[in-house]
């Protein structure tokens, strides 16, 4: 995949993403649509690829202004990605030449890994999270399960600890995915079936959206480093 | 003025540098788990004895369920912003996350209110933790009484 091709996928599933969380601030309190009916706009336009780089400073400009109206991220990880996200399109448009561009969009590539390695050592080094105590505390008390029926049907289960092994070593190994492009892509579509199970348990559904758009740049960085920079999207 | 936008664009990128460089730490410690709770008043001087918990969570979610929050989740992503402010008002951060809180309860109790003849309310935040094997509860924050019309009252 070419930079080009990854930057542009980027940008259409980035620009899915915010139209999505914007549709769902519109129904918030009233003066949220001040925020998100330009993040709504300007995310059409870049879905449809106008003005592609004057699009992203503005998309930058609208993130400053959210991030200034709730004093931080609205949805926790999912805004982080996202606005990591749009600062490394902005450094792709605004880089000088095509080395900086490619540094920008590895930067971008390597978040999303981070993500899941890093993930897995912070639970790897607590020995809760290999005995399943942790899992059964999110399931027991958390915030988190969407319904009284997944609570119900977690708490307690024999299933907890084998969940987080599974969880661990897979975040854990993810990283080596990067040595192959078909064990990557396995790895990407299980990361995507990672987070749509933790939608279906917890209700988080704008990290699916996220998450998904960071893929296309680890699929370049993957070329990049150690594959023959297979055709698969001519931008 | 120009002093004030500069000092706001200045508390943006601070608040945007996280994204720049995230610890990406999720789900690590399973630490104490706030729940906001209500109660309806009379008067503002009542302290509120019928508490019940803001925004319980369905019993069941089917497949139509899921799938319309897949694409539209405004409900429960805001009940999650809200445990976000519930952590803020804890840590005592700034007035900002109190605000948060009283305005979508204001909403919401506006909206579900039905006649309610209370014009009150207060909210408390209740702490969940795991201790000894049990699962303790404590009341760590109660607010003041807020009216439940905008503009009435604080």
């Amino acid at each position: 995949m070419s930079a080009e091709a990854a930057i542009r996928l980027t940008e259409i599933l980035l620009a899915i993403a915010f139209i999505q969380k914007s549709v769902e601030h519109v129904f918030g309190l009233p003066d949220e649509r001040l925020y998100f009916l330009p993040l709504a706009a300007l995310s059409l336009l870049l879905l449809v690829g106008i003005e592609r780089d004057l699009v992203c400073y503005a998309l930058l400009v609208n993130a400053l202004f959210i991030l200034h109206r709730f004093q931080g991220p609205y949805n926790g990880g999912s805004d982080l990605l996202g606005y990591l996200i749009l600062v490394c399109l902005c450094l792709t448009h605004a880089a000088p030449d095509p080395r900086w561009r490619e540094y920008a969009l590895a930067y971008l590539a390597l978040q999303p890994i981070l993500s899941y390695f890093k993930s897995g050592w912070s639970k790897a080094v607590h020995r809760d999270w290999w005995t399943g105590q942790a899992l059964l505390d999110v399931f027991d008390f958390s915030v988190y399960p969407v319904s009284d029926a997944i609570r119900t049907r977690f708490k307690g289960s024999g299933l907890l600890a084998a969940m987080s092994w599974t969880v661990i070593l897979f975040e854990l190994a993810f990283p080596l995915a990067l040595l192959s492009r078909d064990v990557l892509i396995v790895a990407l579509a299980l990361a995507a079936a990672f987070h749509i199970a933790n939608f279906l348990l917890f209700g988080f559904n704008r990290f699916v959206w996220i998450w998904v758009a960071g893929y296309p740049a680890i699929l370049w960085l993957q070329d990049r480093l150690v594959g023959a920079g297979i055709p698969v999207f001519s931008g | 003025m120009i002093g004030s936008f500069v000092g706001a664009a200045a508390n943006s990128v601070r608040l945007l540098l996280p994204a720049l460089f995230p610890s990406w730490r999720f789900f690590d410690v399973i630490g104490p788990s706030p729940r906001i709770e209500v109660a309806l008043l009379q008067t503002s001087d009542d302290a509120g004895n019928d508490w019940h918990e803001v925004r319980p969570r369905a019993e069941r979610l089917g497949v139509a369920g899921y799938l319309r929050t897949f694409f539209f989740n405004a409900r429960w992503n805001e009940t999650l912003f809200l445990v976000t402010c519930a952590e803020g008002v804890i840590r005592d951060e700034s007035d900002q996350p109190l605000r948060e809180i009283r305005d979508r309860l204001r909403a919401d109790l506006s909206r579900d209110a039905g006649g309610s003849a209370a014009p009150w309310f207060r909210f408390r935040i209740v702490l969940l933790s795991r201790d000894a094997g049990r699962v303790r509860r404590d009341v760590v924050f109660t607010s003041p009484a807020y009216t439940i019309a905008d503009g009435a009252g604080p």
